[in-house]
């Protein structure tokens, strides 16, 4: 009892100055809301919110595709726009297939994590899920799934 | 290279100054090679230039310092003889310099590539094979079986669709310009903003970096749908932001319509086409109210500066119940057009499309 204490009350010591209050998480946009040309070839932008310093969180992020079958993992290549806290995220895997982008960032102790499925003309806004973590192997393939099956209808 | 060449006698030769021998072996030279040839016209060039400056009296001032030199030592006559030659081989130093100059530093785009793609696209009236070169002021056309791929400079391509009629107005470093009479083109530009422009006969189509095709009809309307990117479309003092995943239509003397997306339902797109249209905004202001989601905030917002002060405020209410305008902005100052306030929704507006 004692120890789960101790550990909240660390956990919420620690969380506080980070904004903990919001929640770190990530929100998506057409490259417009960017405000960057730099974005104009971007698949997507997204902002890290809830960080207490924007410009330290830690973004990576791979896209997921299944092409025929066959599993696929590209790096994504990930920029940061003008804006603190603002990337573009550019299409770095190929145009067959299914592909979903996985974000992971990290602020401080905080985590979230986002699935983005994309198509030809961008992302596919009602189908994003956000995590407070990464996403695990089975959401990513889960949401992959979905989207090879839409595709197919 | 020099040492295979005469031009090193060619002052000489032209100023009738080398032994008979000598000069036969230039004259024998200057048949066969065009580079000495070409040497021998810019000298001439230069000693006309030369012969042909005015003389200008020296300054009084000078002459005190002149006759000390005098006196200091001996006068040089070699030295008067050949100050023409100094004269003749500066101006063309100074000639040979320019057009390097000019060469390595002249303006990019002056003209640019045009490649034909399927059938007989014509330049100018003149037909192309294979590839070529458009220069400004002229036209490129298509016919039902044609088209075109041209290089715009050096910041991206443009191709011309069947049945297309387009002309290059402007090809320079800071200005890329075209203007499509009819058809459609589908531009693909990555530069800087507005340094690429398509102008209709109902608005201009600015990039601000992007993918898009455009279509000019022959009653003077254009549709503009942006792939990638944003395009404004501007026209007078109207101006619509197509971001990507959507369209604009553009009428003769109305200028740029309403955006919407591509994905909005079919009776927001045909209200938006339709609005401003009618004789009462009444009819496809509703329908676009009632039929758009939460990403159509692309059209409500534009909606603001389009409608009467009366239905402004329905666009208001609707658009904030969406989605709130950030702090600071307030209903005041959206109803008044105030064009910060405006600014600062539209920004915040577009995390949502």
């Amino acid at each position: 009892m004692r120890m789960g204490m101790l550990r909240i009350g660390i956990t919420v010591c620690a969380a506080v100055p980070l904004g903990l209050a919001d929640g770190f998480s990530f929100t998506l946009g057409n490259p417009v809301a960017a405000q960057d040309y730099r974005a104009k070839t971007a698949s997507f932008v997204f902002r890290a919110e809830g960080c207490g310093e924007p410009a330290k969180a830690q973004i990576t992020g791979t896209a997921e595709g299944l092409v025929n079958g066959i599993r696929h993992s590209v790096p994504l290549k990930i920029s940061a726009m003008s804006q603190p806290g603002v990337y573009a995220v550019y299409q770095t895997w190929p145009a067959e297939g299914a592909w979903v982008v996985s974000l992971k960032g990290a602020c401080g102790a905080e985590n979230a994590g986002a699935l983005v499925p994309t198509s030809a003309k961008g992302f596919l806004r009602d189908a994003v899920k956000f995590f407070p973590r990464p996403a695990t192997n089975v959401e990513i393939e889960t949401a992959l799934k979905n989207l090879a099956q839409g595709a197919n209808q | 290279m020099w040492e295979k060449h005469i031009a090193m006698h060619l002052m000489a030769y032209l100023n009738g100054e080398l032994p008979p021998r000598k000069a036969r072996e230039v004259e024998s030279h200057l048949e066969v090679c065009e580079a000495c040839r070409t040497e021998r016209e810019k000298i001439r060039a230069g000693m006309d230039a030369i012969r042909r400056l005015p003389l200008v009296a020296a300054p009084d001032s000078i002459w005190p310092s002149i006759a000390a030199e005098f006196g200091r030592r001996q006068p040089r006559p070699a030295a008067v003889v050949h100050w023409r030659w100094v004269l003749a081989a500066a101006v063309l130093i100074t000639l040979m310099s320019s057009t390097a100059y000019w060469w390595l530093h002249r303006p990019l785009g002056t003209e640019w590539g045009v490649v034909r793609i399927d059938g007989s696209p014509s330049i100018g009236a003149k037909p192309l094979v294979g590839a070529g070169h458009v220069r400004a002021g002229e036209w490129i056309e298509t016919d039902a079986h044609s088209q075109a791929l041209v290089q715009v400079g050096e910041i991206g391509s443009v191709q011309v669709a069947p049945n297309t009629r387009v002309r290059v107005v402007t090809a320079q470093q800071d200005e890329h310009r075209l203007a499509l009479a009819r058809g459609e083109i589908h531009a693909s530009i990555s530069a800087p903003p507005k340094l690429f422009f398509v102008d209709t006969a109902s608005g201009t189509a600015v990039d601000l970096g992007c993918e898009y095709s455009l279509i000019a009809a022959d009653d003077g309307s254009s549709l503009l749908r942006v792939i990638r990117g944003w395009v404004s479309f501007e026209w007078k003092e109207i101006d619509s932001l197509v971001p990507a995943g959507a369209t604009c239509r553009t009428r003769p003397h109305l200028g740029p319509g309403i955006p919407y997306f591509d994905d909005a339902s079919a009776k927001l797109k045909q209200a938006a086409d339709a609005f401003g249209l009618e004789k009462s905004g009444d009819t496809t202001l509703n329908v676009i109210l009632s039929a758009s989601r939460v990403r159509d905030t692309l059209t409500l917002w534009h909606l603001l500066a389009r409608v009467d002060p009366p239905d402004r405020n329905r666009v208001y209410d609707h658009l904030a119940s969406v989605s709130p305008p950030p702090a600071g902005v307030t209903r005041e100052m959206v109803l008044k057009l105030d064009a910060a306030a405006l600014q600062r929704w539209r920004d915040d507006l577009a995390w949502k499309w």
